[in-house]
């Protein structure tokens, strides 16, 4: 309610509305006196009826008038003399504590309002030079202070506040506080913050304990609700972990107050060197942009994303955002099975040949029974052919299947390709091609449902047809869907422009496969047009149950490299390959892995550890024995022992405490019956986090939610000097009931002067005086 | 008129109409050899690919259209012959029955990264056929030269291949090198040439970055003609053994082709 309202309000009915929510109405009479007011009003009206039949000038409507407004004016006597009162609870004073909570966050210093910092507010109220409310609360309570944070802690002195809370949990830190004083009379608790909390943590549960514990909160918000001038890179979603050399497409939202249309230019900077940069129009409030660069290095590194800061920002420290990213120097392997010699074979290899972080084992049918393998790292590899057995298959992190009808596998291995991907979380890419698809009779198998395609029965072909040529044949014009074109695989160039003409010069390729539909739940980001063929899927995936399944249906992409418009110099096709197989084995599970919750924790925050484990048939393994070893920033190594959580199969967790700032490095090992099951590697930093500079304006609606849900009220300072009032009338604490006379209120007496100056006003207006 | 005058007068007359009739042809030779021949179009399947050039000695002789072309030797039945013995040996599904002819400058050839070139010591290519050759062997093609015997067709083929490839070596290949084992599994490369014996067959490479560890892209049977045991090999003319030993270079030839 404004405060003008209130004050009219409170001026026509001597009370705040506050009192009238919390009070009862009753009448300061007893029942007989009552039951004569009522027999009075039975014997007045006869006497009204005796004068309704006076006549004179009157009309009948003038007398009906004048008996109304008489009677109006009688009844309102007749009220106010069985003296109407509000009954209220109210604390006896110095009887009742309250508790203070003065935030202790960083964000506190942010000087947004006069520029003056926020926390300027608490040291004006509860300074050695104290203030009107701060007195108000000590005449009327105990008062008990607490900072908080992370959490409340008690505070004797409010001048001992420093502003340097990393983070705020608002939930915590009232529950901590009601705990402390729940053995005293509570009136409620106060709370002093911005309410930029970022604890992630619900409050719903918090607020519900409140009002089952009858503690009231007065929630004061201080800061600016919306800043006037600033520039936040608000999200960053990167992955934890990428092969080194790969090439990262990260999405960074940047919002902005005041520098609407404005351009800034976001870099991104490994180590202190700038590694990718671009320019951002800032045409609404979060602008999401998209944004390339390499992993060129190995390791845990640091990413930062940042945007100058501009003149007039309130706030500079939330102009970056830094990123742990494990990048990893692995080699994971990827098995090729060809059904027939062809060029898509001799250009794949060639276009990963220097890409030392996959490894492309690639088995080739040469004939019936006969098959030639490339780059096996021992003669025993895939001897036989295509792996019979999981745990020969399930080794590898990637399978590509080449022009290979699906009659040459057993039902068995159709069922292990399927179980590669829903079960191991292998990633399948599946090449069109003479004997691939649905003219590789694949309809119907269980490989069949794992593809992001839908699939058709073949057609039978005589002997004659097939030499006459392939079943199926369209040139395709290949372009990206507009999901394609942001894609890491498919946006080739540095922005969207670059990449859409890259696009748009690549010659034709060519498909033997009729593809027409793809399954609901899959993405489309390539598809190509050409005779006959309109918009069929090019490059298509889904996720399936672990893993991911990818339909590249062109026959020939090796066109890219070879076809006489394209420039020798042009790495295109070297690109699409690398960047289409390091996303084909990019998080793919290995048999043991582990991450930490966050890839960020505040110094004496706890870490909290995950490591799961499979076996080489890739099932969840329950009894292992799981160690991780932590290495500090020092190098100091210590183990933490993992523990079965026993709510989830092949799960378990630890935790240990980062005493040092700086990354630390996890390796997690798994044993089982004296078998190493496998080892796995992760990073986490602990750090001074800056997460109070973001998202830091006022938040006004989780304060007044607060407040509403536990029966309090939100303030401002401007409004705060109610306060101390306000919890006089408060259920919570030492109360006595008090009873506030009603029958003195102005509003009575104007009703009453209304009343009889209007029929005399009548009387005088229709001659009747 | 005299018999004397009449017989000059026909002999005049017929030198004319000789030479009405030979001009053009040799003309239309000195002007790319065009021959009637049908390329098919790209279809998505293997296909042998014959690489035409401008000889720099032409005639007529026993070979298509009548005509001793240099690089029509063998034509067609040499490339049929060899997709018969694809076809049924190997998983390959190549075009049957159908090959295409094409220039070294021409853009189609890029649509097949596996081509054919014999009688090389007849080739003189123009510097837009080596240049075009050249980035073809770049960009990833692959091929195979044939039918070359003495001294001097060796010396013309390394002039040649220099304009093509200045900076690379023809490195001599033995039987360990990959290329002989990629289908068939060739034991030793003591074969005979098809037609003179006494010329002992070598195979040289040219390799990418000059690296014998990387991509052959290049492979010349000097002293050799392997499509002279193609195209005859159903004759009885040549011995079947050293036929099968031609087919099994020319299938290996194909599978290393398409795979490295």
């Amino acid at each position: 309610m404004a405060s003008w309202v209130e004050s009219v309000f409170e001026f026509l009915f001597k009370y705040r509305p506050l009192l009238y929510e919390r009070g009862e109405f009753s009448l300061g009479v007893s029942w007989p006196l009552i039951l004569a007011g009522v027999v009075a009003v039975v014997l007045a009206v006869p006497t009204v009826l005796c004068y309704r039949d006076v006549r004179g000038k009157s009309s009948a409507r003038d007398r009906l008038v004048l008996t109304g407004l008489r009677t109006a004016a009688l009844l309102l006597v007749l009220f106010c003399l069985f003296r109407p009162s509000l009954s209220l609870s109210t604390v006896v004073p110095q009887r009742s504590f309250v508790g203070i909570l003065l935030d202790d966050s960083r964000s506190m210093q942010i000087a947004d309002v006069e520029n003056e910092p926020r926390g300027r507010f608490i040291q004006d109220t509860f300074g050695p030079e104290g203030s009107a409310l701060a007195k108000a609360l000590s005449d009327k309570f105990i008062v008990r202070f607490f900072r908080f944070s992370e959490t409340a802690q008690r505070l004797n002195d409010p001048a001992a506040l420093t502003f340097a809370g990393a983070r705020t949990h608002l939930a915590r830190s009232l529950i901590r506080s009601a705990e402390e004083l729940s053995n005293v009379p509570l009136a409620g608790l106060i709370v002093m913050s911005d309410g930029a909390d970022n604890s992630n943590a619900a409050i719903s549960d918090t607020l519900l304990e409140l009002q089952a514990r009858k503690v009231p909160v007065y929630t004061v918000g201080l800061g600016r609700e919306r800043f006037t001038k600033d520039i936040e890179i608000s999200r960053v979603e990167a992955p934890r972990s990428v092969l080194v050399g790969s090439s990262l497409i990260v999405d960074v939202t940047i919002s902005q107050r005041g520098f609407n249309g404005e351009t800034v230019r976001l870099d991104v900077e490994d180590d202190g060197r700038i590694v990718s940069s671009r320019e951002v129009e800032l045409s609404s409030e979060a602008t999401t942009v998209r944004i390339h660069f390499t992993a060129a290095d190995p390791g845990a590194r640091i990413f930062r994303f940042r945007v100058a800061t501009k003149e007039g920002e309130m706030v500079s420290q939330n102009n970056q955002r830094d990123q742990l990213i494990y990048v990893e120097d692995e080699r994971p392997k990827i098995l090729y099975f060809e059904g027939e010699p062809r060029y898509e074979v001799k250009f794949i290899r060639r276009a990963v040949a220097d890409d030392e972080n996959l490894q492309v084992v690639c088995l080739l049918r040469t004939a019936e029974n006969k098959y030639y393998r490339i780059d096996i790292d021992d003669p025993e590899e895939l001897a036989s052919g295509f792996p019979k057995t999981r745990e020969e298959l399930f080794k590898y992190r990637g399978l590509i299947l080449g022009s290979i009808e699906a009659s040459h596998f057993t039902h068995d291995q159709l069922r292990m390709i399927a179980d590669f991907v829903s079960q191991r979380g292998g990633g399948l890419l599946v090449l069109g091609g003479r004997l691939a698809l649905s003219e590789g009779g694949y309809a119907g198998t269980p490989v069949a449902d794992v593809l992001p395609v839908v699939l058709s029965p073949a057609k039978e072909r005589s002997e004659a047809e097939e030499l006459a040529g392939p079943a199926f044949f369209s040139t395709l014009t290949v372009k990206p869907t507009p999901f394609g074109a942001t894609h890491p695989v498919t946006q080739f160039g540095p922005d969207l422009d670059a990449s859409s003409e890259r696009w748009a010069t690549l010659p034709p390729l060519s498909t033997l496969n009729d593809v027409t539909a793809v399954k609901p739940g899959a993405t489309t980001l390539l598809t190509g047009s050409g005779p006959g063929v309109d918009e069929q899927p090019v490059l298509v995936f889904q996720r399936y149950g672990r893993g991911k399944s990818i339909a590249f249906t062109v026959n020939d992409s090796w066109l890219w490299q070879m076809h006489h418009d394209m420039p020798l110099e042009d790495m295109t096709h070297e690109l699409l390959w690398r960047k289409l197989l390091r996303w084909l084995v990019s998080y793919v599970p290995q048999q043991v892995s582990i991450s930490a919750e966050k890839h960020r924790y505040a110094p004496g925050e706890s870490v909290s550890l995950l490591a799961e484990t499979d076996d080489d048939r890739f099932l969840k393994v329950n009894n292992a024995q799981v160690t991780a070893t932590v290495r500090t920033p020092s190098g100091e190594r210590f183990d933490v022992p993992m523990e079965w959580t026993v709510d989830k199969d092949g799960e378990y967790r630890g935790n240990f405490l980062p005493r040092e700032k700086g990354i630390y490095e996890i390796t997690v090992s798994a044993m089982r019956d004296g078998v190493e099951l496998g080892t796995a590697r992760a990073f986490t930093e602990s750090q001074d986090l800056d997460d109070e500079y973001f998202q830091a304006e006022m938040r006004m609606a989780l304060l007044e939610r607060v407040a509403h849900e536990t029966g309090g009220r939100f303030y401002t300072p401007d409004t705060v000097a109610r306060l101390p009032e306000d919890m006089t009338y408060a259920e919570g604490g030492m109360t006595v009931r008090e009873q506030h006379d009603l029958w003195d209120m102005p509003f009575i007496f104007l009703m009453l002067v209304g009343l009889v100056g209007s029929e005399w006003g009548y009387r005088k207006l229709r001659g009747l005086a | 008129m005299s018999p004397t005058l009449k017989k000059r007068l026909f002999l005049a007359l017929a030198a004319v109409v000789v030479m009405s009739l030979a001009v053009p042809i040799g003309a239309s030779f000195l002007q790319g050899f065009d021959v009637p021949y049908e390329n098919h179009a790209y279809n998505g399947r293997f296909t042998f690919v014959r690489v035409k050039f401008e000889p720099t000695q032409w005639g007529r002789g026993p070979y298509q259209w009548g005509l001793d072309l240099k690089w029509n030797h063998d034509y067609p039945q040499a490339e049929r012959n060899l997709m018969t013995i694809l076809k049924h040996h190997t998983s390959i599904s190549p075009n049957m029955g159908k090959s295409n002819i094409y220039a070294l400058d021409d853009p189609e050839l890029f649509r097949y990264p596996w081509a054919y070139l014999c009688e090389v010591g007849f080739w003189n290519p123009t510097k837009a056929e080596a240049e075009s050759l050249r980035t073809y062997l770049l960009k990833g093609g692959f091929l195979v030269v044939d039918d070359f015997i003495t001294e001097w067709q060796w010396f013309n083929y390394v002039e040649q291949m220099r304009k093509v490839m200045p900076d690379y070596q023809l490195v001599e290949l033995d039987v360990s090198h990959p290329i002989f084992n990629s289908f068939f599994y060739i034991e030793t490369l003591d074969f005979e040439h098809p037609t003179l014996p006494g010329y002992q067959p070598v195979y040289y490479g040219i390799f990418e970055d000059n690296d014998p560890k990387k991509r052959l892209m290049v492979i010349a049977n000097y002293n050799h003609d392997i499509g002279d045991y193609w195209e005859w090999s159903g004759s009885g003319w040549v011995p079947i053994d050293i036929s099968n030993e031609a087919f099994k270079l020319g299938v290996n030839y194909v599978v290393y082709g398409m795979t490295h």
